[in-house]
Formats: structure tokens, C-alpha cells, sequence
């Protein structure tokens, strides 16, 4: 299949297969590929097939379209050929079909079961069931309906203890951090709090946190009770009534 | 000093080996650090709409909250995250709303529907949405970790604990979702928000990556790639060598530190004394 890739300062932002009907270009938001910058016209080019020929056509742009470095009204494309529109730059890349393998593979439908579906309602309900159940359960343990909190036991902070509200929470010196830590050379962030659907995660920053005294590998779900410790300082996470 | 942040990007969406349709597709607005990508579904090429439509939806919608504060939010707002959170789940909502409206309204697009997984950064915080079975890492010195939870039968299985995550990954019914945008008339928004620090890795993902390369492989290519592109490049290759049964997508974000030019540093001047 062939495509456009849209770049800006080498990197891919955008890439739009080519098929039957035509691809816009503009700075207006229902063009195919949308270049939001001033230099760019609303409806500023068009991409399409004329008699097996990829076409590129200028419309009428204000600082038109350039093939090759070469200003053009309309012009045939070939593969590798790059477009510059204002400071962005449009691929034609045609060779992306010599990556299919040869026709056998091809032909192979793909198994049914590997289309990606949505579960249908009756089996969703069930579904819903079993995660109920599996709710009640873990209603039963009582973190669920306890307030997560954060107890200093050593080490200088603006508070000596944190309710955990919101989804994330900072433990570093930088302002948008809850757990504010004192004192030089501390990091802006140290550490931080996650909360996911099923309980808080803490993960590094700058520092690689304890809990109960092990350094932590990857973001670790914290237990009632758990003592962490980010640099000198030691925090308590306690579930609260 | 809080160090300046500079978002290296790159990305690549592919066909696969197998497939005859690329049903992903992405889309990046490096002004507004925006990053989306999105896996469609539904027979013949209507999966493609779909993606595209969801994909093109989220770009405007937060183009026009950046302009315009009155901007509605679709869907409820949530107190555990920043607004910024909100309106990136707003313009999920607001997806949604779309693609079912489209496939209502076409009886040969029935059905059809789209994952989303979408980060937008605004300084040194990222703000993560998502629904379906895109996923959302982060490596950060040498650890990956995934942030979203797929909204898949088997992961939802997994999560209350009637499947083992090995029977998950030889399972048939991977593909089976639990969510997606534009199946229903409203649909539940994951997200989530993160610290970044310089050295982080963010990636966005299609489960044709997934599903075709391990953890560690895309690990050490991250870590071991010249630039982001490379990096996205590579892992699309990764995923075509070891069969490439789906369409494969992937956006890498590299954290760096920004240079600090004259012009910047005689901006922050400007800012600390006006």
C-alpha cells in the first residue's frame, strides 16, 4: 500500500494511505492531513490518482507547494519524492509495497479470531458478573474504604502527614509536589505515587525509593503498613478511618 | 533549577505481513505536544474510518480548548486529575460520540469502533487516556512499566483473577475487547499522570507490537537506537520479522534536556522579572 508520511524536522507525525479518493492538504481541521501553521493555506494541495499516475496539485496556495525544492502547480510523483508545503515535508513512499511477503501469505485470510471484536452484551453481562463477584470480595478487605496517608517518621518535610488524594502524587522538592522535601541537593522529583484501579503504586524519580527497606524495581504496589524511604526521609503509608 | 524538557518524537504505522487493510493509524501535533494513536475495527475498510475519524476528532478538539476556554467538556470531569487530564478524556468522549454517530448512520459501518491511547505533556507532567488494548509504557532507568490496563476479556480476566497471565497470552480470544470508542453511546475513559524526568521513555503502541515483540526486546531497542524515529522504525521491523500478524503502530517519546539558548535564557529572564 502506498502512502504519505508527514514530517516535520525528521520525525513522522502523520502517515495517510493513498487509495482511491483523493488526500487534502490545509491548515483547515477536515483535510486528510491537517498542518496546523499560518504558512499553510486552508485547502492548500491535493494528492491523487490520474490514469495510474500519482498526482500532486497546488491549489491555488498562497506560498505554494514544492516538489523536490522545485515550486510546481501540478506535478507527477514518483516514489521517495517529498513534498515541502511551509516548513512541513510530505514523503511519497511507494516502495513500502516490496515489504509484502510474496502472494501465499498474502492470500491466507487472517485467522477470524485474530480480528480485533468487541465483547458482544450477553458475554459482557457475564463478565460483569464475575468482576462483581470478584468485587465483593475485595470489598470485604478494608483498605478500600480507608483514607490512603502518608506519615513522616524521619526526615525534613513541609507537613508530617499527607492525605493521598488524586491520581498522582510528587515526593521531590518541586512545587507541584504533595510531599514537599526540604534541604539541598534534593531532587525536584524523588518519587512517585500512582493510584490504580486496584491500589497506589509507587515508582522511582530521581531516587530509587525503599519499601521496608528493598530498593524498588518498577513501579510496586504499596501495602498497608509499608515504610518507605526516599533519601533521609521515611514515610509511613497507612489506610486511615 | 527545574530542568527544561525537550519531547523527541518519532513514529510509524505499518501494514503487517498478514493483513490486507492498515486499520491503525496516529497522529502527533508537536506544538500542543499531543500524541494519539489509535487501532480501528470492523470489517472491509471501515476500521480504518473509524481510527482515523476518532484520531482527527481528539486533534481538533484540543486544538480548540487551547484557543478557546469555553470549549465544552464532554463526558464528567474528574477530581483526581488536572484539567488538562479532563479535556484529553473530553476529546476521547467526544470521539466516541462521533464514530457511533457515523457508524449509526451508515449501516456498512455498523459495528465498527476504535482503541485510543493518547499523552499530552505540558511541562514536566504527562497526562495518559486510553481505551481498549493500545497500551501506554514508560521506561525509566532501565525499567519498563506499563500504564494502562488493556480493556481486553483475557486482561479484564487476568485483573479479577480467573486467568493466569500465561493462559492470557495463549489465549484465542485476545482480540476480544471490552471497551472501544464508537461501539456504544458512551464509553468509560481510563487515565492517568506522570512525572517526567530527562532519560524517560514514553511508548505508544498497537497490540501488533505487542503481541509480536517481548518487553525486553523493545526495552534495548529503545535504549539502544540513535533517535526516536529509529527507535519507532526499528520496532515496526522488530514486529514484521517475528511474523507481523496485525497491523503494527508505535509512537517513541524521548525526554531530553532542553539546550538552553540565548533566546530562552533571556525569555525566563523576561518571566522572572515581569
Amino acid at each position: 500500500m502506498s502512502r504519505l508520511v508527514l514530517k516535520f524536522e525528521s520525525s513522522s507525525l502523520k502517515e495517510v494511505p493513498l487509495g482511491t479518493r483523493p488526500v487534502t492538504i490545509g491548515r483547515a481541521p477536515d483535510n486528510d492531513i491537517q498542518i496546523d501553521n499560518l504558512a499553510v493555506s486552508n485547502y492548500h494541495a491535493r494528492v491523487y490518482v490520474e490514469a495510474g499516475s500519482l498526482v500532486v496539485e497546488d491549489l491555488n496556495s498562497l506560498n505554494g507547494s514544492f516538489l523536490n525544492d522545485i515550486r510546481v502547480e501540478r506535478a507527477m510523483l514518483k516514489d521517495g519524492d517529498s513534498i515541502l508545503i511551509g516548513k512541513h515535508e510530505i514523503q511519497v513512499d511507494q516502495a513500502h509495497d516490496a515489504v509484502l511477503p510474496e502472494d501465499g501469505l498474502r492470500k491466507a485470510p487472517a485467522p477470524r479470531v485474530n480480528e480485533t471484536m468487541i465483547l458482544d452484551t450477553q458475554e459482557r453481562r457475564k463478565l460483569l458478573e464475575m468482576a462483581a463477584a470478584a468485587g465483593e470480595r475485595s470489598q470485604l478487605s478494608p483498605e478500600r474504604l480507608r483514607v490512603p496517608t502518608l506519615t513522616v517518621a524521619s526526615g525534613r518535610t513541609d507537613q508530617k502527614e499527607y492525605r493521598i488524594a488524586g491520581k498522582l502524587t510528587v515526593i521531590g522538592h518541586s512545587k507541584m509536589a504533595t510531599v514537599r522535601l526540604r534541604g539541598w541537593f534534593t531532587p525536584e522529583v524523588a518519587a512517585q505515587i500512582n493510584k490504580h484501579e486496584d491500589g497506589y503504586y509507587l515508582g522511582r524519580g530521581d531516587r530509587v525509593p525503599k519499601i521496608n527497606g528493598v530498593s524498588i524495581q518498577g513501579l510496586t504496589k504499596l501495602n498497608d503498613g509499608d515504610v518507605i524511604e526516599v533519601g533521609r526521609v521515611r514515610l509511613n503509608f497507612l489506610y486511615r478511618e | 533549577m527545574r530542568p527544561l524538557l525537550h519531547i523527541e518524537a518519532g513514529a510509524r504505522t505499518d501494514l503487517g505481513r498478514v493483513r490486507k487493510n492498515n486499520e491503525d493509524c496516529y497522529s502527533i501535533d508537536p506544538s500542543l505536544q499531543l500524541y494519539v494513536l489509535s487501532d480501528g475495527m470492523g470489517g472491509e475498510a471501515h476500521g480504518e474510518v473509524a481510527s482515523q475519524l476518532a484520531v482527527q476528532t481528539i486533534l481538533t478538539h484540543c486544538r480548540q480548548a487551547e484557543n478557546s476556554r469555553t470549549t465544552p467538556i464532554f463526558g464528567e470531569a474528574s477530581p483526581d486529575v488536572s484539567e488538562r487530564t479532563n479535556r484529553l478524556a473530553s476529546a476521547i468522549h467526544l470521539a466516541n460520540r462521533k464514530v457511533f454517530e457515523a457508524a449509526a448512520s451508515d449501516p456498512e459501518q455498523e459495528g465498527m469502533g476504535a482503541t485510543i491511547v493518547a499523552v499530552w505533556i505540558e511541562g514536566q507532567k504527562l497526562s495518559l487516556a486510553h481505551v481498549g488494548d493500545s497500551r501506554a509504557y514508560l521506561l525509566r532507568a532501565g525499567t519498563m512499566d506499563q500504564l494502562t490496563a488493556d480493556h481486553s476479556l483475557v486482561a479484564e480476566k487476568v485483573r479479577v483473577g480467573i486467568l493466569t497471565p500465561q493462559e492470557a497470552d495463549a489465549s484465542e480470544l485476545q482480540s476480544v475487547l471490552t471497551r472501544a470508542v464508537g461501539t456504544n453511546n458512551t464509553v468509560e475513559v481510563d487515565t492517568d499522570e506522570q512525572v517526567l524526568l530527562v532519560g524517560d521513555f514514553v511508548l505508544l503502541c498497537s497490540d501488533g507490537l505487542t503481541r509480536m515483540v517481548t518487553d525486553p526486546e523493545i526495552a534495548s531497542t529503545l535504549l539502544t537506537s540513535a533517535s526516536a524515529q529509529e527507535s519507532a522504525d526499528r520496532l515496526v521491523d522488530l514486529a514484521n520479522e517475528n511474523g507481523g500478524v496485525d497491523n503494527v503502530s508505535v509512537i517513541v517519546l524521548h525526554v531530553v534536556e532542553k539546550s538552553e539558548g540565548l533566546l530562552q535564557k533571556l525569555k525566563i529572564w523576561k518571566r522572572h522579572s515581569g
